[in-house]
């Protein structure tokens, strides 16, 4: 799953892991909003795809990624299950008080943009079966 | 006793004042029962005796002129205008006075009605308030309704550069710029108009003069004060040059800050299109390959080199907006920061076979990171500019230069520098040399000059083309 207000970047990104042959599906939601809304009703819709994984873009309007982790970690522990979350953040070194911030959450950083190299890094640090993205 | 005799005679006796009469030789004919109070003798032990019975010693010699003066013109005045005044009692004791002279025509001649008022309780509170404003932190001045400066304190002679004696009597203008003080007598009317407590010119900014001409900037407090020569004004004058300083450094520092965020908002913002034009032109060069010839596919890679170096660029101004950010001085031996950065840069100096030559190096208080960018930085310029005919040689070295600073320099016999570029190379993203013959992005010196600035240092350059640089920068010892 993609969350990004940068379609260029969702654009680029799912070719990438398209091209990689990292997921059956790609989910992309332009705003955490519209994210937040697919996870918590996506076991009601006809494909009930759950994502494994989730790159999440830092810098978005109205709801930014940290607040996007804040609203992730009330969701219930069965939804957040065997899901990885990747912040993606445009500046190099994150510095330590925001790793801070993603405690209790199975998360990573990473500088854009997301290359082959990074996605089977991650793929292979934390996603066994490779299923819905 | 005639009747008028008697009246008088009791009207004086009721003044709260001591009341002598003196006839032309000098003698005391009468004395009021205050007079017996105040100088401690009987009436009887005055009557006929010789006035100067009542006067301090020294001053015998004069006095009988003095009274031979004013028998020569008899007016009713004030004795000894603009002296002070003293008597003295029984016991030799002596107190200040103030004396008033009437002429009183009688049977016996022409003779003084002397009026004396001891003053010793008013001079003792005169004396508190010159003690007082000797004492103030502040200069003080006391000027009169003309503008005449009657009385200073020690501040006022240290921060004007004037002496005691030069200043009282003047007129207030002196201690005022020129420019300013020509409306200066009209703005003292109006405050002697309607005196308050106040302070001068709200709003305005003061300027004060000293002797040697030199202006600083004051804020005056106005306190007018009764006295029974008229209204008079107390200025307090402080200098406020420090806290002028004090605040345009503020307002320097607080446009840094905002400098320095706009810089790293710019920056980090800068990379996210960069990002972009580069993905996009992996997926040209990737999917549409086989449809592109080689004209098409150079320019890609011309696209792709410029974005790069744009990268490289904003990266690099992002790095120098975070230079010391959120760091901590720390107590570093310049030997070992030193020794780091040569074994950093081991390949080169091993590759271009270039001689480093260190001097004992001071410990000092500094930012460890950017103190070691700061030496990396000036020993790769010193290679990287080396002669193409001549091994590289480095000489690092440090004296104290006893103003509260550590003068450091690193020289080379390298290419040297034009005078002109002295400043220049010191600026963001300046290089003297085309990208062909030198790699770099013109940051280095820019980063130098920023970490220097930082330890509350200056860095300069000494340097003849063709004949080696000097790098000299100073650290605070602090």
């Amino acid at each position: 799953m993609l969350i990004d207000d940068n379609m260029d970047d969702n654009f680029f990104h799912k070719r990438v892991i398209l091209k990689n042959d990292a997921a059956e599906i790609v989910v992309i939601k332009e705003s955490a909003e519209e994210a937040l809304e697919y996870l918590k009703t996506y076991h009601t819709h006809d494909q009930k795809v759950h994502p494994n994984l989730i790159f999440l873009d830092i810098n978005m309007p109205r709801m930014n990624g940290w607040e996007f982790i804040e609203e992730y970690k009330k969701l219930d522990k069965e939804i957040q299950s065997s899901m990885v979350i990747v912040m993606l953040t445009t500046s190099d070194n994150p510095d330590d008080k925001a790793l801070a911030r993603m405690e209790g959450v199975l998360a990573d950083f990473r500088t854009k943009p997301l290359t082959k190299e990074m996605l089977e890094e991650v793929l292979t640090k934390y996603c066994s079966n490779k299923t819905g993205l | 006793m005639k009747h008028s005799e008697l009246t008088f005679q009791a009207i004086v006796e009721a003044t709260p004042n001591a009341i002598i009469l003196v006839n032309k030789e000098g003698k005391i004919a009468y004395a009021n029962h205050q007079t017996e109070k105040l100088f401690g003798f009987n009436r009887i032990e005055l009557i006929s005796q010789k006035v100067e019975i009542l006067i301090p010693q020294r001053h015998h010699e004069h006095h009988p002129d003095f009274r031979t003066q004013f028998f020569k013109s008899p007016e009713t005045r004030a004795m000894g205008s603009g002296r002070e005044l003293f008597a003295m009692r029984k016991d030799k004791s002596e107190f200040p006075v103030e004396i008033g002279l009437n002429p009183l025509v009688t049977l016996e001649g022409t003779m003084v009605l002397v009026s004396i008022i001891d003053i010793t309780t008013r001079k003792k509170a005169e004396e508190r308030f010159r003690l007082v404003v000797e004492s103030a932190p502040n200069a003080m001045i006391l000027a009169n309704k003309d503008g005449e400066i009657t009385l200073i304190n020690a501040q006022t002679e240290k921060l004007f550069g004037y002496q005691r004696n030069e200043l009282i009597g003047s007129k207030l203008e002196i201690l005022i710029p020129k420019k300013f003080s020509g409306n200066h007598p009209h703005l003292r009317e109006s405050f002697f108009h309607s005196p308050s407590v106040r302070s001068m010119g709200a709003g305005r900014d003061l300027f004060a003069v000293r002797k040697d001409g030199t202006q600083f900037p004051v804020e005056i407090g106005l306190n007018p004060i009764e006295t029974d020569q008229g209204t008079v004004v107390l200025a307090s004058v402080i200098d406020i040059t420090a806290r002028k300083r004090h605040e345009a450094m503020s307002a320097l520092e607080l446009k840094n800050k905002e400098l320095e965020q706009f810089n790293y908002i710019a920056s980090h913002d800068l990379q996210e299109p960069l990002r972009t034009v580069s993905n996009y032109v992996q997926i040209l060069e990737e999917d549409f390959s086989g449809q592109l010839n080689q004209e098409a596919k150079n320019y890609l890679n011309t696209i792709s080199r410029a974005t790069l170096r744009m990268s490289m660029l904003v990266r690099t101004l992002l790095e120098f907006s975070r230079l010391g950010q959120n760091k901590k001085m720390v107590s570093l031996d310049c030997n070992t920061i030193v020794k780091n950065v040569v074994t950093d840069l081991n390949s080169l100096i091993k590759e271009t076979k270039t001689t480093i030559l260190i001097e004992d190096l001071p410990t000092l208080y500094a930012y460890e990171t950017e103190l070691m960018q700061l030496f990396l930085n000036l020993i790769n310029n010193a290679i990287k500019f080396r002669k193409k005919d001549q091994l590289s040689e480095i000489r690092i070295g440090c004296r104290n230069n006893s103003n509260g600073h550590f003068e450091f320099y690193v020289a080379d016999n390298g290419i040297g520098i034009e005078p002109k570029y002295f400043a220049r190379i010191f600026q963001i993203f300046q290089r003297l040399n085309t990208s062909q013959e030198e790699e770099g992005y013109g940051i280095g010196l820019a980063n130098c000059k920023k970490i220097v600035e930082m330890h509350g240092g200056k860095i300069w350059v000494e340097s003849e083309l063709g004949k080696g640089s000097t790098f000299k920068f100073t650290i605070e010892t602090v």
